[in-house]
C-alpha cells in the first residue's frame, strides 16, 4: 500500500539530491538545475499534502501553480545574469562569481 | 487518484537515476537531458497523486520550456569540462547513492510489511477530475486572485525587462 508518507520520502530525497548538487558542483548551470530539483521536492510535498489532508480547497495544487511559475522566472532571470557574467568572466566556475 | 505500486515505484527509480546520474555527469547537455527525465517521472507522481492539471504543467513547464532556457544558456557557455579539482565528486556522490538504495530498499519494506490499521492516519480522498478543476478554478479566481495576478504581473515584467534590456544592449 502507497501512503503519504512513501511520497514524502521521494520529496525529500529530491530535495537532498538538489542540496547535495548544489554544494559540490562547481558548475553555475548545475547549480541552478540543482535548485530546480530542490523547488520540485517542494513541490511534491505540497501535492501530497493538499491530497492527502486538504480533502476540500486543494489549496497545496495551486501553491505548486505558484511555484512552478516563480521557478521558471527565477531561472530565466538567473540565466540572464550568468549570460551577463558569462560574457566577462568567460569561464562557468562558480568559484569565479564571487562578487556576485 | 490512482494508486498503482509499480507507478510510483518506477517513477521513484527513475528519480533516484536521473537525480544521481544529473550530479555526477560531467558534461552540462547530458545533465540537462537527465534533469529533463527527473521532471517528467515527478509529474507520473503528480498524476499519481491525483493532480491531473500540475502533472500537465510541470512536464509543460519544467520538461520543455525550462530545459529549452537552459539549454540556449549551455550553447553560450564553451562547452569545457569541469576542473580537475573535482575528481571527489564520484566518490561522494557514490556514497550518497548508497545512502539513497538503503532508503529505498527501507521503504519497499515498509510497504510490505503488515501494518496495523492504527497507523493508517489518513483516509485515501477518492474525489473526481470535475472537484479538482473546481478547486482549481476557486483558488485562483476567488481565494488567491491577488496572488495570481501578482505573479502574471511579475512574468511580464520579466519579460518586458528582457526585451528592454537587449535593446538598451543593442544600442
Amino acid at each position: 500500500m502507497i501512503t503519504m508518507y512513501h511520497y514524502l520520502f521521494v520529496g525529500i530525497i529530491l530535495f537532498l539530491l538538489g542540496i547535495v548538487g548544489s554544494i559540490i558542483s562547481k558548475n553555475v548551470i548545475k547549480v541552478l538545475i540543482c535548485i530546480e530539483f530542490m523547488l520540485t521536492g517542494i513541490n511534491i510535498n505540497f501535492i501530497t499534502f493538499a491530497t492527502y489532508c486538504d480533502g476540500q480547497n486543494f489549496d497545496g495544487y495551486i501553491f505548486v501553480l505558484f511555484y512552478t511559475g516563480l521557478g521558471a522566472v527565477e531561472l530565466g532571470i538567473a540565466l540572464y545574469i550568468f549570460y551577463l557574467m558569462y560574457q566577462k568572466k568567460e569561464s562557468d566556475n562558480i568559484e569565479k562569481y564571487c562578487d556576485l | 487518484m490512482s494508486e498503482n505500486p509499480i507507478l510510483f515505484y518506477t517513477s521513484f527509480i527513475l528519480i533516484i537515476f536521473f537525480g544521481i546520474m544529473s550530479i555526477a555527469e560531467q558534461r552540462l547537455i547530458r545533465v540537462l537531458l537527465y534533469a529533463v527525465g527527473l521532471f517528467f517521472a515527478v509529474s507520473i507522481l503528480f498524476y499519481l497523486l491525483g493532480s491531473e492539471y500540475n502533472a500537465i504543467i510541470q512536464a509543460a513547464i519544467y520538461g520543455l520550456a525550462v530545459p529549452i532556457i537552459i539549454g540556449i544558456s549551455i550553447m553560450f557557455t564553451t562547452g569545457k569540462k569541469e576542473n580537475a579539482k573535482e575528481s571527489v565528486i564520484p566518490t561522494i556522490t557514490w556514497i550518497f547513492s548508497g545512502i539513497l538504495l538503503l532508503g529505498f530498499i527501507y521503504v519497499i519494506m515498509i510497504s510490505f510489511a503488515i501494518l496495523p490499521d492504527s497507523l493508517h492516519i489518513v483516509e485515501i480522498p477518492q474525489r473526481n477530475s470535475y472537484d479538482v478543476l473546481s478547486a482549481f478554478a476557486k483558488g485562483i479566481f476567488i481565494n488567491y486572485v491577488w496572488s495570481f495576478e501578482i505573479i502574471s504581473l511579475l512574468l511580464t515584467v520579466v519579460i518586458a525587462g528582457f526585451t528592454l534590456f537587449k535593446k538598451g544592449r543593442a544600442d
